[in-house]
């Protein structure tokens, strides 16, 4: 842990300066002389000078809740990616991988498409659609031999499944008052966060970040595989279903919260790895500090291209897929789909 | 009652462990005992069982029939936890998905006394490292797992099943990859730290010479089944060494030295 403190240090203020760039970029543009006087007038509890009414409001309501969203949505894809590979001992594997994704997506079309929109309820469907999701595809993985890449494939074809199914739903909807709704799930975005469902999302990605943080040096040696962490004294099984449900959770916050954004949970864990090791201790906070930014990046990125803004979804994939291939092509050399 | 049955000086009990994979037997009823701070060597052609019943004893598979017990104590009524506190297992060889260093890998060796909680102090790591030096490999602990020679990871895994504090350590094939120079260097430190900490040390061999060297006591399978047991004097004799390998061989008692086992003019119907 000591030797990275600098590359914690380093990640951090790279995370503020992105905040701080996210907070005063975008359509409606605001000064950062602005921004600071905004926060100074909030702290000190003062008047606020009536020409910057405009930018205080969507500071507060528009601005800061896309923020918070954005980077507790990427902390969560990228540790819960993290976790993942660690499980399933792949550097290549992730909760878009093994059908979480799609699963959860599903859940929260199913229950838009039924339920209407209770926030609730389509928060409640999208875990237990994620759960069934990655429970099938280790089934099918584990009956198909029990290998890295009959895994892989398994996920790919329950994400088949469940992408099947939206389309259906969405085939099913009413154009006006669910089809964009489910568009929207399907891309993934942050455009339409409020404050409502930012404290949403945190209020089960926070709880489970923590959880996963407390329990990340037990990673270290279930990554070496299940018989050797079964000498070590660990009961996998049930350590495995701790980490799968707690993963499955936040990744089904954040599809409800702002849809199925993919590829951040392969990339960014993965990267991590390159830069601090594969230490859990170490790992898991690092991850969440990247996920986080990146993910920040990609937002504010997508809400202030040139062109009107595009859903962070697209622009992850367009990231993601080369990376992944580049995974793939430099990862055989590696053994990387080997067990 | 059973437990006291086994008397004093025997550690692990191994009691009739019958066990099948797939409907197939692989291992037909085996009971043996390995007493206490002897380095006892499971010896037996491929595909005789030695693997699965090193796996049935430290509990990773279960045997459909037969107990295993140490200290007189049913392991198969244990969790993990209580089982590692007893036996420490060195893998065969292993590479890893993920980076490690050898320093992070001996460390693991302490996860079964870790609160669920709790991560390793800088205690931990210093007694860690301790077992290192006690093996005279200190200087592996910065270098990646995954970059060390096949020796040098043998003995990073027997750190770790040292500092994992057992009176019992199973070792699968620990020379199975090892150049001559390495085999021996492995038995070496195999057999000091049994000797020095008190061990009691089961150790699946392919070399029956090198089971001559080293080993106390000997266990022989065949087909599943256990060939032979005892003290190293009374196994080791050309006739159970040809029934168990099914080939004619040698035995050539050495001045002063354990017998060397060579093979006959060729492979003997037998």
């Amino acid at each position: 842990m000591r030797e990275h403190k600098l590359i914690f240090a380093l990640s951090l203020l790279v995370l503020a300066a992105t905040v701080a760039l996210a907070l005063v970029l975008g359509r409606y543009r605001i000064a950062a002389g602005a921004l600071f006087e905004i926060l100074a007038s909030s702290v000190r509890g003062g008047d606020l000078d009536p020409s910057l009414a405009g930018s205080s409001l969507v500071l507060w309501s528009v601005r800061l809740p896309r923020v918070i969203a954005a980077v507790m949505v990427g902390a969560a894809l990228s540790v819960s990616g993290a976790v993942f590979q660690s499980l399933f001992r792949n550097p290549l594997v992730s909760p878009g991988i093994l059908g979480v994704t799609s699963g959860a997506g599903f859940g929260a079309t199913l229950a838009f498409f039924f339920a209407a929109g209770s926030a609730t309820v389509v928060e409640l469907s999208a875990f237990a659609w994620g759960l069934i999701a990655v429970t099938l595809a280790c089934q099918i993985g584990r009956r198909g031999g029990n290998t890295v890449t009959s895994l892989v494939l398994s996920g790919v074809i329950v994400s088949a499944l469940f992408t099947a199914g939206i389309s259906f739903l969405k085939y099913r909807a009413d154009p006006y008052q669910q089809l964009p709704a489910m568009v929207f799930w399907t891309m993934g975005s942050f455009n339409s966060i409020v404050w409502a469902d930012s404290v949403r999302a945190l209020s089960i990605i926070v709880p489970g970040l923590v959880v996963l943080y407390l329990f990340r040096w037990w990673l270290n040696p279930i990554s070496l595989g299940d018989e050797d962490a079964m000498n070590l004294g660990i009961d996998v099984r049930r350590a495995r279903m701790i980490y799968i449900v707690v993963g499955t959770l936040i990744v089904a916050a954040s599809v409800s919260s702002c849809g199925a954004i993919g590829w951040v949970g392969l990339v960014v864990p993965h990267m991590a790895r390159i830069m601090v090791g594969s230490d859990h201790d170490v790992l898991i906070p690092f991850s969440a500090l990247l996920g986080g930014t990146f993910m920040l990046i990609m937002d504010t990125l997508a809400r202030t291209l040139p062109g009107g803004e595009i859903p962070v979804g697209v622009l992850t994939a367009l990231l993601g897929a080369p990376f992944f291939a580049y995974l793939l092509v430099t990862g055989e050399k590696r053994g990387g789909w080997q067990n | 009652m059973k437990g006291l049955a086994h008397g004093m000086g025997s550690l692990l009990a191994v009691d009739d462990i019958v066990f099948d994979y797939r409907d197939k037997p692989v291992l037909h009823g085996i009971t043996f005992k390995v007493e206490r701070g002897s380095l006892c060597g499971l010896l037996g052609p491929n595909a005789s069982g030695k693997t699965t019943l090193l796996k049935c004893i430290n509990g990773v598979l279960k045997p459909r029939q037969g107990h295993v017990r140490v200290n007189g104590e049913n392991v198969g009524a244990m969790t993990r936890r209580e089982v590692a506190r007893l036996m420490a297992v060195v893998p065969q060889q292993m590479s890893l998905a993920f980076s490690f260093t050898a320093l992070q890998m001996v460390v693991m060796g302490r996860a079964s006394r870790l609160g669920a909680l709790s991560l390793p102090s800088s205690r931990d790591r210093d007694e860690a490292r301790a077992a290192m030096e006690e093996l005279g490999v200190e200087d592996l602990a910065e270098r990646q797992f995954n970059e060390l020679s096949g020796g040098e990871k043998q003995l990073a895994l027997l750190a770790r099943a040292i500092f994992q504090e057992t009176p019992l350590l199973l070792l699968d094939e620990p020379t199975s990859h090892l150049d001559f120079r390495n085999q021996y260097r492995i038995m070496d430190v195999v057999s000091e730290m049994t000797r020095a900490k008190g061990l009691s040390t089961l150790v699946t061999l392919h070399d029956p010479n090198l089971a001559a060297r080293y080993c106390t006591h000997l266990v022989l399978l065949r087909e599943g089944r256990l060939h032979r047991s005892g003290t190293r004097e009374a196994v080791f004799e050309r006739k159970t060494l040809e029934e168990v390998y099914g080939m004619e061989v040698f035995v050539q008692p050495i001045p002063g030295g354990p017998s060397l086992v060579l093979p006959g003019r060729g492979v003997a119907a037998l």
